[in-house]
């Protein structure tokens, strides 16, 4: 019986020409969109790969390079947006990374900033949640409308058992219009040699795709909730459109303004404040080991204690202002926080931030990334002692170990835990209203 | 004509989408009002404290030059978030733009909440929503034969159709206005000055321009396609292909047309430009003192200047070029983004709004007119200009046998009376620049206007009305 309705239910959304339409849409932009991202990517990669070979580090500048995310094709999130260089001395550490060209020079926000990303994640969560929408809207509605609900019913189905095969069809033609569009683009990304997926690749990227199904899984939910509340399918299709259109384009909006507005973050003036108060204690021994060093330079004997001394310090005041910048830092990483609490009633929002985990284009990969251009400056500073004490053993000094940690599959599923438990609670509540709501239903 | 409008109208007053369309608005434009009450305050205190500490530090070694924030950020913000807040000048116009204020990096992207996003995305779409049935729901209904058989021509119906959209989407859209208006006014009544209402006005009939192009849009699929849902469909798709696809691809898709050398390409020239240009020429004086071309300390000193600074010009003559690449760039990607009238609308409202990419030139070319002032008059104190350099060098080269001490030569602090140190100040774009140098993004609104007008009215004309 539940196979039947099933069937039938399939092959009238396939006959449907929103159906068409709507995947006809969602093939062209995701295509459109991974064609575009790819040829970015390449780019980038190009850019990283000869910044490995030709910018190498020297003895004193070490040069540390971000490399593009592969999966950026497909989740852009902040990929293009971060810098991809930071070039860390003993004497100072950046507080974030900037363009090839350095800081103060680089130019790499000018063009990305105000354009946000159109990806095969973009799709998923605006133009497939939509067509979702298309599809389940008059679901129940219609045929009630039409007067067939009526019809079906004085057949022997069980109401639990037509809704199940409604909402089971209904759901596996989403899934298979998901599917198609990421096998497309899959398949684009694919096709070029420069591009090469690993195990953990494949692993994350299957965990999004499905994440994907749960996200479009919760509008679908919400429309055949709606369908059955709301007896005109117009009607309910607009109250869907409104909440569609809250739910991706106003909320996650007004979250971030909120969090801007109820999180103050200390002014430029108020960090220099702060590092100059952090630096304060040791001004005073500073300037005097700085003078002897430069009276030193210009006789042209620094003796081994002074040289070391006078490194000791400079290090020293890189790693508390490092201090302060990190300070600030936690402090950005906390108003994200907020924004993202605040937007997390949003479907929307919660597949987002998921899904630059599973892509590594959101902030964890690039704090991973800080994290490591601290070690390798601390590696750095030890190895500049060397100057004062073993010339030698300093020329002979193997290049500074750098090896951002790739996070695992697993950490990524488990930071995103949460992100999954909502989007599940929400579809299961919506399918939950859907049943009882259609259970208590009048169909005539 | 007017029964037509006037039933339409109230049809649509009284519909679901009219009412929470009604609700966003009074939302999205409160939240705009009370947010930009909060940026402008801030930015117009910093401005103020920044210019009055330049203005009682006068240097001669370098100035800052601050912009001052524009009162119509609420208008259209136009990337000035973004923007530099002003620029670093040194002698020598070595300028350095600096950036906007601390921002966190970490949040999610997302677009001002000034009135030119409200319209171009949010009320753009309530016209869709509010047009899409006019003439297929009707044709569902089987009210739209029954309309036709009065005698009623199809022209004057569709007109009425779409001056009903139209006139719903302006009292929305007045309503919030008048509430973002109030909300800055309570705080900031200068803001509401009479050119500033002009321009209010002004952005108000752009809107209409804009708003009636999506109008003409929905009421053509509407005419040419039977089902609603299909119309609507259909709708969205352009709705999304416009108001997203386009501008957020087209900074990539400039990228790869443009003949721009990627940033690594031009972080890779600058090293060895600068060991060429500034460090080779260095190096040579100590070949031309040991052969004997430079005989006194005085030579030396002033060879050593001079290949200093010409090299220096060289390298910032690499980086000025740059920097105009990338400023073509970016002026290509607006170019690409022109496709969408949703583009177009966004640049039209920044241009009279007077804020977006053509002030950010109006105010670098007022910096730039500046540092001419500001060499002319270090010339006319110190008798020189000496740039200051990124780069340092001090080598000891010797001469006759005792060592002579070089060093990279920096400008140097006037010490006599400052008071008449040029004062910066910017122009601002007039309504009338703004209408000239938006004069094209405006062309582009009505013919898009034209166009669909013309594809409504030819398709309601042959529809089947059965």
């Amino acid at each position: 019986m539940l196979k039947t309705i099933i069937k039938r239910e399939i092959l009238e959304y396939l006959k449907s020409a929103k159906f068409l339409i709507g995947l006809g849409i969602t093939l062209a932009l995701a295509a459109g969109s991974t064609v575009i991202n790819v040829q970015d990517y390449k780019g980038r990669l190009q850019d990283y790969q000869s910044a490995m070979q030709e910018m190498k580090s020297d003895s004193f500048y070490i040069h540390l390079y971000r490399p593009p995310q592969v999966l950026s094709t497909l989740i852009q999130g902040k990929d293009r947006t971060l810098g991809n260089s930071i070039t860390i001395t003993y004497m100072g550490i950046p507080p974030r990374t900037s363009g090839y060209m350095g800081e103060g020079r680089s130019q790499h926000q000018r063009l990305v900033s105000g354009f946000a990303a159109f990806d095969f994640a973009f799709v998923v969560r605006v133009v497939l949640s939509l067509m979702v929408v298309f599809i389940a809207y008059n679901a129940v509605s219609e045929e009630k409308f039409s007067g067939t609900l009526k019809m079906i019913l004085s057949n022997r189905v069980p109401r639990d058992q037509l809704l199940l095969g409604k909402l089971l069809g209904g759901w596996f033609v989403i899934l298979g219009s998901l599917a198609v569009a990421a096998l497309m683009s899959l398949i684009l990304v694919l096709s070029h040699s420069f591009i090469a997926f690993g195990p953990g690749e494949w692993a994350r990227l299957l965990i999004f795709i499905g994440l994907s199904a749960l996200y479009l899984t919760v509008f679908y939910g919400l429309s055949l909730f709606v369908s059955v509340l709301v007896d005109r399918p117009a009607a309910a299709l607009m109250i869907l459109l409104q909440a569609w259109v809250f739910l991706i384009v106003i909320y996650p909006n007004l979250g971030v303004i909120a969090a801007e507005n109820l999180f103050k973050l200390p002014s430029q003036e108020q960090l220099e404040q702060q590092k100059a108060a952090a630096l304060q204690p040791y001004e005073a021994e500073y300037k005097k080991v700085m003078e002897a060093f430069v009276q030193g330079v210009r006789k042209g004997e620094v003796s081994k204690e002074l040289g070391l001394r006078s490194e000791e310090f400079a290090a020293l005041r890189a790693d508390v202002t490092h201090k302060v910048d990190e300070e600030y830092d936690r402090k950005l990483t906390a108003q994200t926080k907020l924004a993202r609490a605040i937007s997390s009633l949003s479907p929307a929002a919660l597949f987002d931030q998921a899904a630059v985990q599973y892509g590594r284009t959101g902030m964890a990969q690039y704090e991973s990334f800080m994290r490591e251009v601290y070690r390798c400056w601390q590696q750095d500073v030890e190895r500049s002692k060397l100057i004062y004490t073993d010339r030698e053993a300093f020329k002979r000094a193997p290049a500074l170990a750098f090896r951002v940690p790739v996070e695992s599959t697993a950490d990524a599923f488990a930071a995103t835990w949460l992100d999954w438990l909502l989007l599940a609670f929400l579809a299961l509540a919506f399918f939950a209203l859907a049943y009882t709501a259609f259970l208590k239903k009048d169909v005539r | 004509m007017k029964t037509i409008i006037r039933k339409e109208l109230l049809d649509h007053l009284r519909s679901v989408q009219f009412a929470v369309l009604l609700a966003a608005t009074l939302v999205l434009f409160a939240v705009n009002g009370f947010v930009f009450v909060q940026q402008y305050s801030h930015l117009n205190s910093d401005y103020r404290l920044h210019v009055t500490e330049v203005e009682q530090h006068p240097s001669t070694t370098g100035t800052f030059l601050y912009r001052s924030p524009s009162p119509l950020l609420f208008m259209a913000e136009g990337g000035e978030k973004n923007g530099p807040t002003g620029y670093d000048l040194r002698p020598k116009q070595a300028l350095a733009a600096m950036p906007a204020g601390p921002r966190n990096f970490k949040m999610p992207e997302i677009p001002d909440l000034d009135w030119a996003f409200i319209i171009k995305i949010v009320f753009s779409l309530y016209v869709i929503l509010l047009g899409f049935e006019a003439v297929s729901g009707e044709k569902e209904r089987g009210t739209l034969r029954l309309m036709l058989s009065n005698p009623v021509g199809r022209l004057r119906l569709l007109t009425g159709k779409y001056l009903a959209i139209i006139l719903s989407a302006a009292i929305a859209l007045l309503v919030g206005l008048i509430i973002s208006l109030i909300i800055v006014a309570v705080f900031f009544p200068a803001v509401l000055s009479l050119p500033n209402l002009t321009r209010v006005a002004f952005l108000f009939v752009l809107a209409l321009a804009y708003l009636s192009l999506f109008a003409f849009l929905s009421l053509f699929f509407s005419a040419l396609i039977t089902r609603s849902s299909l119309v609507l469909l259909v709708l969205l798709a352009f709705w999304i292909f416009f108001a997203f696809f386009i501008p957020d691809t087209s900074g990539i898709i400039a990228q790869e047309f443009s003949k721009v050398p990627s940033e690594y390409e031009m972080a890779k020239l600058v090293g060895p430009t600068i060991q060429k240009e500034v460090w080779d020429r260095i190096n040579k004086l100590q070949d031309r003192i040991k052969k004997g071309e430079l005989k006194t300390e005085k030579d030396i000193r002033e060879e050593a200047d001079l290949a200093y600074e010409e090299g220096q010009d060289r390298v910032r003559k690499l980086y000025a070029d740059y920097d105009n690449a990338v400023q073509q760039r970016a002026d290509l990607a607006q170019i690409i983004s022109r496709v969408s009238p949703v583009a177009l609308f966004q640049y039209s409202a920044e241009d009279i709004g007077g804020t977006g990419p053509a002030a950010d030139a109006r105010f670098l070319q007022d910096v730039r007119d500046f540092s001419r002032i500001y060499d002319d008059y270090i010339l006319k104190r110190m008798g020189k200009v000496v740039g200051t350099s990124p780069w340092n060098f001090a080598i000891s080269v010797p001469l006759n046998g005792k060592p002579i001490f070089l060093q990279s030569p920096y400008p140097q602090e006037y010490q006599g009376d400052k008071s008449d140190f040029p004062r910066f100040s910017e122009t601002k774009a007039t309504l009338l620049d703004g209408l000239m140098s938006g004069l094209w993004d405006i062309a582009g609104l009505l013919l898009w206007n034209i166009i669909l007008a013309g594809l409504a009215f030819s398709a309601f004309i042959r529809a089947d009305v059965r």
